[in-house]
């Protein structure tokens, strides 16, 4: 019986998918932080290089995967599609699992899907450092790895909580060649502001989105890159579910199910987006599209859908998307990756018009649902990914009660082998089930997000 | 150098084994039953692993510290004390009183509620006090889970900081006649350690009581709904609700506060009715008091089950900082009302932060 299927280096995508091909109305324009007008895409080019604001308001169905980012993407690429054969007779489901299993990459997870296209754009323009924001250190690690490939610096502002729990992730960058700095930290006006405010902050992936833009708004050599959310991130790892979908047609199978994990939302679109595309189209209209976030930070489950800045300072354009609000600090969970207060605009868009369906877990759940998957398929995932599993889980159960032999498509975005002081806190009961008080706040209407 | 103030009540703690639920003026009878006094045995495991520190101790005569200290293997110490024997109330607070003119950092004490209310009658708030666990019922906060806790804490007095801890008052004449009234009688400082098991986030989020107590109270603050009746409970975090909207709290007591303005002070429970009766739209804020976490009932009981009722259960707001939560795996509930209990189901969710809450479960008591 066959438990990976995989792809020739020579069948790896040639091409991107965009998904606004294939909106049955456009997106809603990001607008300037400043005028609150449409932006523009002069507005985008202080920080970021021309092909990526090309890319961010394209609407053509496929984009070209430029030769040299295809050749660096075989250091890895195509992942391996698995079949959880283990893990479906530990749950004596009727269910097919499979699981697109992103870990094989040298940092450990899907980024540098589209950290090696960001570091080669910005290179083709002339840019010679680039400086970012990491949750879990997964986009960091990734970002440095792609950047010293095609010589560049980076700069590397890591979110402070997860910066103290995991501190092999920074010398991991470090090992790639790019520095790590903590965040908030006192090398940016808006990092200084919140610590000025709250020294003891545990930080956020806003308040370091804010830091990262600042230092490339204010360096001439230097770019931001962002490791999610942005509709050109989002395109870069349609790659995940392109291969997906020829893998499972080499069994001649399609999901009912795709599953994946939220913080900012590529991962997720990567895998999902072009399944998402065949539901739109009408060619596969009633597969189920699951979105997993964490309870501690529901944004598509319990945020408003409305225009919101992407960061805490308000430097970034205003995008409509699912927020709490840019100044939530989510709880210091142990998915760092997942503590965003947004969501990507194209994914909260298909939430909005019912294309996707959210939900949120708790900590405790998805750790013993991350243990059992460990302990059947043998990969200790992520903390993010492990929200994947617990939905995916989830469904497979629910197909042992109706009979149901469904297919289920889930992204295993990344390893936990930085993590492991993640499992022993939950082993040791410490795990804390944080959930954000919605009904509280929406009875108050006390929180409606900022508008410009 | 710590100098440490240390006293035994040597007859805490008898009372459990023999049945008598207290030993509060009881000490006569439960040696009659046979009781063996014990508390000295858990001082000795916690002291013992002292023995080489750099603490100067003081402490009482005999079998209210000396001859525990010694058993302890700690020969160096000064009697400030000699109590009257068999020991009481009176000895405890007249023992407090001499370590605090003799300066000392700390006071630690061996004993049960009733202990613990009687060292913070003579010591307030004026220097911080921990208690090794020896008595019946630990309804109070001020105790180390374990005498090494107390040994580590004890040792580590002068660097560590202090929280806000509960002292019970537990009435022991009607928790023997199968009743319990825990009333809230007052905070103590008492030192305490972070969790830091979790790496540095649990170390952020449960360090800082007073940040965690502001955070909750800026939520509150502007989750706060006009028209609408707001029935605080005891408790220094719901205290701290108060004192932002600027109003000033009972400590100990329950308040009501409706558009910005204080309606009751310290209300009972015909008063929070006949508020309730005017303005039907109400929350209720609530704190779990107490080592082990009790919602509703114990410390609350001016929030009676009617108050709730009326009020309705599902606008109870559950409010507790981290810390708290981190000591309290699970909550209680025990209104005096089953079926109110069982209404409140199998878990909670309290608020812990800002915009941040944790799901808690809920054991009832009945």
């Amino acid at each position: 019986m066959q438990t990976k299927i995989l792809l020739d280096e020579g069948e790896m995508p040639k091409r991107w998918y965009n998904i606004q091909a294939d909106l049955p109305t456009p997106m809603d324009p990001p607008l300037h932080p400043g005028t609150g007008k449409p932006a523009v895409p002069d507005d985008l080019r202080h920080i970021f290089p021309m092909e990526l604001i090309r890319q961010e308001m394209s609407t053509e169905r496929y984009i070209d995967i430029p030769e040299e980012v295809r050749d660096i993407l075989t250091l890895w690429r195509p992942s391996p599609l698995y079949r959880a054969r283990r893990l479906e007779a530990a749950l004596k489901t009727p269910a097919k699992i499979y699981f697109k299993w992103e870990g094989v990459s040298p940092p450990g997870s899907h980024k540098p899907n589209t950290a090696i296209p960001q570091a080669y754009y910005n290179r083709e323009e002339g840019i010679e450092r680039l400086a970012t924001e990491t949750g879990a250190g997964q986009w960091g690690s990734s970002l440095a790895f792609a950047t010293g490939l095609f010589d560049m610096e980076c700069t590397v502002y890591m979110v402070r909580s997860s910066y103290d729990q995991k501190p092999y992730r920074k010398s991991m960058m470090q090992v790639y060649g790019a520095e790590c700095i903590p965040s908030p930290s006192e090398k940016t006006r808006s990092g200084q502001a919140i610590l000025d405010r709250d020294p003891d902050t545990p930080g956020s992936l806003g308040i370091a989105i804010s830091e990262a833009v600042e230092d490339a708004a204010s360096h001439e050599n230097t770019n931001y890159a962002l490791g999610s959310v942005l509709n050109h991130v989002c395109l870069h790892q349609t790659i995940i579910g392109q291969e997906a979908q020829q893998q499972l047609a080499a069994v001649d199978a399609y999901p009912d199910v795709v599953i994946g994990c939220v913080g900012g939302g590529s991962n997720y679109a990567g895998l999902a987006f072009p399944f998402a595309g065949d539901k739109i189209t009408g060619k596969h209209p009633e597969t189920d599209l699951i979105a997993v976030e964490p309870s501690a930070c529901p944004t598509l489950t319990k945020g408003l859908y409305a225009y919101d800045f992407g960061d805490v300072a308000g430097l970034t354009p205003l995008m409509r998307m699912f927020t709490l609000g840019h100044d939530f600090v989510p709880p210091a969970i142990h998915a760092g990756g997942l503590r965003y207060h947004g969501a990507s605009p194209l994914v909260s868009r298909l939430a909005q018009d019912g294309v996707i369906r959210p939900v949120a877990y708790r900590q405790n759940e998805v750790f013993e649902a991350a243990v059992m998957f460990a302990r059947t398929e043998g990969i200790v995932v992520a903390p993010e990914a492990a929200h994947a599993v617990k939905a995916a889980i989830d469904e497979a159960l629910r197909c042992r009660e109706t009979g149901d032999a469904k297919t289920i498509l889930f992204n295993n975005s990344g390893h936990g082998n930085f993590d492991f002081s993640s499992y022993e806190a939950y082993f040791a009961g410490k795990l804390v089930d944080y959930e954000y008080p919605a009904e509280l706040i929406k009875e108050s209407l006390a929180r409606l997000p900022v508008t410009g | 150098m710590t100098i440490v103030g240390f006293l035994v009540n040597p007859i805490a703690g008898m009372g459990g084994a023999v049945g008598l639920a207290g030993t509060d003026g009881r000490a006569a009878e439960a040696l009659r039953r046979g009781a063996v006094p014990h508390s000295a045995d858990r001082a000795v495991q916690a002291l013992s692993a002292l023995r080489a520190g750099d603490i100067e101790w003081c402490t009482c005569a005999a079998p209210m510290g000396e001859d525990v200290l010694a058993a302890a293997g700690i020969d160096r110490s000064t009697v400030l004390y000699r109590p009257a024997v068999p020991t009481g109330a009176a000895d405890t607070k007249a023992a407090c009183r001499a370590f605090l003119d003799a300066g000392v950092d700390l006071v630690v004490f061996c004993g049960g509620d009733g202990t613990a209310r009687d060292v913070f009658d003579a010591v307030g708030r004026e220097v911080p006090i921990l208690g090794i666990p020896a008595g019946v019922k630990m309804y109070s906060a001020v105790f180390a889970v374990n005498p090494p806790a107390a040994a580590d804490l004890i040792r580590r007095a002068g660097e560590v900081p202090c929280r806000d801890s509960e002292v019970m008052d537990v009435d022991e004449e009607a928790y023997r006649s199968g009743r319990l009234t825990a009333r809230l009688y007052g905070y103590a400082c008492v030192p305490y350690i972070a969790e830091r098991t979790q790496g540095g986030k649990q170390v952020f989020e449960q360090q800082d009581e007073e940040r965690a107590k502001n955070d909750i109270a800026a939520f509150i603050a502007e989750i706060m709904i006009p028209d609408t009746l707001y029935v605080f409970g005891a408790g220094s975090t719901t205290a701290r609700i108060l004192e932002r909207l600027g109003l000033l709290p009972t400590l100990l007591g329950v308040d009501v506060v409706r558009n910005g303005e204080v309606l009751a002070r310290n209300a009972d429970e015909r008063t929070l009715l006949a508020l309730l009766d005017e303005h039907p739209r109400a929350k209720i804020v609530a704190s779990p008091i107490g080592a082990q976490g009790f919602v509703l009932g114990r410390g609350n009981q001016q929030i009676s089950p009617a108050v709730i009722r009326k009020a309705g259960l599902r606008n109870l707001i559950v409010v507790a900082t981290p810390g708290k939560l981190a000591a309290t795996p699970l909550l209680y509930v025990d209104s005096g009302d089953p079926a109110l209990d069982r209404e409140v189901g199998d878990s909670l969710q309290v608020v812990s932060g800002y915009r941040i809450a944790q799901r808690k479960r809920v054991v009832q008591t009945n």
